[in-house]
């Protein structure tokens, strides 16, 4: 029972960042909005293990903070030489 | 189930709510960034405590390394994306930002 409610929150939560996500308006909104979908996902990863009653999925988390990292600081990168020419 | 565990996961979760409400109805984009970014990773370090209490030393070392590389990663990315906010804003004092 208090894993269904901390899912159901976890998947509210997902939702308002999707929509930020798609609803921008600047690149820079949609980026902070998929790393929060990132973390919130991290959450839900690690929820889901007790759910299960497994440590197994949470060697996933660490990649997942890294690649939601590198992502990002592409992304910035991009919008910072796309603004100076 | 344990009530420490159950109490540290719901607050985690609530906390990630709050979060994206935060991110989604916040004006600018400064604010939008403020919410989401000191908020959301204290929400997954209290889910981090109640998982770990819940499963055990093993699991709570893996969570306790996932939490390192977050608190470490996500602060950084965030101040990246404002510091490329800043750069590019297209306002009149954006010519002197640099004199200041």
């Amino acid at each position: 029972m208090i894993i269904a409610i901390t899912l159901g929150l976890l998947i509210g939560a997902a939702a308002f960042a999707v929509t930020r996500l798609l609803r921008g308006p600047t690149l820079a909104d949609r980026i902070i909005a998929l790393d929060v979908v990132l973390v919130t996902l991290m959450s839900a990863i690690a929820v889901n293990a007790v759910r299960e009653d497994t440590t197994l999925p949470l060697a996933i988390l660490v990649s997942i903070a890294i690649i939601a990292f590198t992502a990002t600081v592409a992304l910035t990168r991009y919008i910072e030489s796309s603004h100076d020419q | 189930m344990n009530p420490i565990a159950s109490t540290f996961m719901l607050a985690g979760a609530a906390l990630a709510l709050i979060a994206s409400l935060g991110l989604l109805k916040f004006e600018t984009s400064y604010a939008r960034f403020h919410s989401a970014g000191k908020a959301s990773p204290i929400s997954f370090f209290l889910v981090a405590i109640g998982v770990g209490i819940e499963l055990g030393v093993a699991a709570g070392v893996q969570l306790f390394i996932a939490a390192i590389a977050l608190a470490i990663t996500l602060p950084s990315s965030t101040h990246l994306l404002f510091r490329a906010v800043h750069r590019t804003r297209d306002d009149e004092s954006a010519e002197n930002r640099d004199s200041a």
